[in-house]
């Protein structure tokens, strides 16, 4: 099971918001500070912090709390 | 423990996740600093993730670290930026895969003369920068090293040939310039492994080639090449005898029984060490002894001892005695006239250690390893505290190699001004009006780019045709290269032409073609084509965001007058078109195709 907390605390850390900002909707459009650079540090993160590798291709999509919360779900149950 | 204390561990610990760093970092950041410094960063990779851990090793060392980046691959241009913005440190990483797209894929069938040719502006380039950056304290300047493994195993081919020949460039221009120190960043890669060092997801997405591990072994360099960012300035290493010099104890083992020599174990690692501490008195550091011993004891093995290394005349100040060793540290921080706080106390003993960490916490306490191999990785990091820093010229002669800068290629990069530098690059613009088969591309542009970008407003492919359609609208594009290849579509205006004014409704440019002169070049060809469309003004607006601050005063850099700023900080601009006189750029060749 996807642990949400951990995954709000990661997204808010890297991102630079208060954690309260991040919600289901959360997603590059609606945070301000979510650019390419710091989504690229978000990425880093959450593999350190779920022991996942995320593929190259899913790596620069997963723009929303949503399609991460997918994409993590998936390899967390493939291991 | 407090709060504090915790996040400094996270930090020190070696397998702290970026998140729990990056949280340590910020909250660390809130207290109060014993000193602030800011850093320049300016590079041809993205490196904003450097940035992280420069801080976390300036909140080591006590330090609050600002960052200010550097556009990207612009180094002349990043040096007025940071000059404006007062920074401490410049640090400079020029990437060589991206000298042109995927350098090292191209290198092995490019015509020599381009390698030359490559060569001579590299060099321009980051002299001209250093020339600008000269008020600047110190400037680090990293080398390039290679992406990819070596296939040939000899490790001698054609990449190999050109970082090694760059590199030697980077030197020797660097070596006019006391205030510029290389970075050698061929062993950071070596040092943290190849695997570790790189992550290509992110490198052929967003030209960010490295990983965090990379960043925190080159950031640690820069902390201890600045010594801990002028948190310290050690001169002295005060020694103990026994088990630090040598193994076993002189007043019980006797001369016979003492472990020192260059073959058997363990003699032969206190024999090593004994070489490395001679180093450090050749490279001016002063050696002291700080022993409870007889002191006829010692100097016997100083005079007597077949393998000893050091020699008596090598040590500047003896406290062999039976005295507490605070009282000894203090008393030959008077007799050498140096602070407590540049001393760096090397003994064997935990009792003794603890006894100075406590009483002298300003001393820098070193305890030698019970385990004896680890005793070299030790004195390597004593090393590091005295040497990292940099040592006086006069004790070697490398500076004086450098200067010698005899190979024609040397002598071509003559270039006088920044002008004649420009000039060199032989850049070409060409500007396109409603080029119905880039539409694609300008749509992409609008919706990617957020640093250069007047008004943010984006535009669908469906948007842009229209607008290239519509007889009032007009939308401009540019295509920039020089002598080294194409830089593709990195630019689009958006004009409207209404009651006799041109409303410049957007103008953005991608990052990696900004800064020399290409974002004012365009502007006399359109704004005449403005003028014979009618109109008598030129208008403007700026509406920033969160991420284009760096064209915050382009308008005003364009010679256009403000009229007024709302209160959401957005700015209104007007000039009549018959007094517009933008910068000029004779340097840039500007075509213009309807």
């Amino acid at each position: 099971m996807l642990n949400e907390a951990a995954l709000k605390q990661v997204i808010a850390t890297m991102l630079n918001v208060d954690q309260s900002a991040i919600d289901q909707d959360a997603s590059m459009d609606t945070i301000l500070t979510w650019d390419s650079l710091r989504h690229m540090n978000l990425v880093l993160a959450l593999e350190e912090e779920f022991k996942v590798s995320i593929p190259d291709e899913d790596a620069g999509n997963i723009t929303s709390y949503k399609l991460i919360k997918l994409v993590l779900e998936e390899l967390l149950q493939a291991k | 423990m407090s709060n504090n204390a915790l996040d400094i561990e996270v930090l020190n610990k070696a397998d702290s996740t970026l998140t729990q760093i990056t949280q340590a970092v910020a909250r660390l950041e809130k207290g109060e600093p014993v000193s602030r410094l800011s850093i320049g960063l300016s590079s041809s990779a993205t490196v904003e993730l450097f940035g992280l851990y420069l801080r976390k090793y300036g909140l080591l060392s006590g330090t609050h670290i600002t960052i200010h980046q550097g556009n990207f691959d612009d180094p002349i241009g990043d040096v007025d930026l940071f000059l404006g913005a007062g920074v401490d440190y410049v640090i400079m990483l020029p990437f060589l895969d991206t000298l042109m797209p995927s350098f090292e894929a191209q290198v092995e069938c490019l015509p020599p003369d381009l390698l030359v040719e490559k060569e001579v502006e590299l060099r321009n380039r980051y002299r001209i920068a250093f020339e600008k950056a000269r008020s600047i304290k110190t400037i680090f300047l990293g080398s390039f090293h290679r992406l990819e493994y070596v296939i040939d195993v000899a490790g001698t081919d054609a990449v190999a040939s050109v970082i090694a020949r760059f590199n030697q460039a980077l030197r020797e221009e660097a070596s006019a310039f006391p205030n510029v120190r290389m970075l050698d960043t061929e062993d950071v890669v070596r040092t943290v492994g190849h695997t570790a060092a790189f992550d290509a997801r992110f490198y052929f997405r967003s030209k960010a080639p490295y990983t965090g591990v990379y960043f925190n072994e080159l950031a640690r360099r820069v902390a201890a090449a600045t010594r801990g960012f002028g948190a310290y300035f050690y001169k002295a290493l005060v020694l103990d005898c026994d088990n630090t010099l040598w193994g076993g104890v002189i007043g019980e083992d006797l001369m016979a029984g003492i472990k020192l020599g260059p073959y058997d174990y363990p003699g032969n690692i206190f024999w090593r060490m004994q070489h490395e501490f001679a180093a450090l008195e050749r490279n001016g550091i002063l050696l002291c002894l700080c022993s409870k011993n007889n002191s006829e004891d010692v100097d016997e093995v100083f005079q007597s001892h077949p393998e000893m290394v050091l020699k008596s005349s090598q040590v500047v100040v003896k406290k062999v005695n039976w005295n507490d060793k605070p009282s000894n540290l203090r008393e030959l921080a008077l007799e050498l006239n140096v602070g407590l706080d540049s001393m760096v106390f090397l003994d064997d003993s935990s009792f003794e250690c603890e006894a100075v960490r406590q009483q002298l916490p300003m001393v820098k306490t070193i305890q030698v390893p019970a385990t004896l191999s680890e005793y070299p990785r030790v004195v390597r990091e004593i090393k590091e505290l005295f040497i990292a820093g940099g040592i006086s010229a006069d004790s070697r002669d490398k500076t004086e190699q450098y200067r010698q800068r005899a190979n024609a290629v040397a002598l071509q990069a003559q270039y006088e001004s920044q002008d004649a530098y420009l000039a060199s690059l032989e850049m070409k613009v060409e500007l396109s009006c409603n080029a119905a088969a880039s539409v694609t591309r300008i749509s992409e542009l609008t919706m990617k780019s957020n640093q250069f970008n007047l008004t943010t407003r984006r535009y669908s492919e469906a948007e842009v045709i229209t607008l290239m359609q519509s007889i009032d609208t007009v939308v401009y594009s540019l295509i920039v290269s020089d002598k080294f290849g194409k830089a593709g579509l990195t630019g689009v205006v958006f004009m409207r032409y209404m009651d006799g004014a041109a409303q410049i409704e957007n103008f953005l440019m991608s990052c990696r073609v900004i800064g020399r002169g290409v974002e004012t070049a365009i502007w006399s060809q359109i704004a005449s084509n403005a003028a014979q469309s009618g109109c008598a003004t030129l208008r403007a607006t700026f509406i920033p965001t969160a991420k284009n601050a760096q064209v915050a005063d382009f308008y005003e850099r364009l010679g256009l007058e403000l009229l007024k700023t709302s209160a959401d900080g957005t700015k209104h601009y007007s000039i009549t078109l018959a007094s517009f006189t933008p910068p000029q750029t004779p340097w840039i060749e500007l075509t213009y195709v309807e």
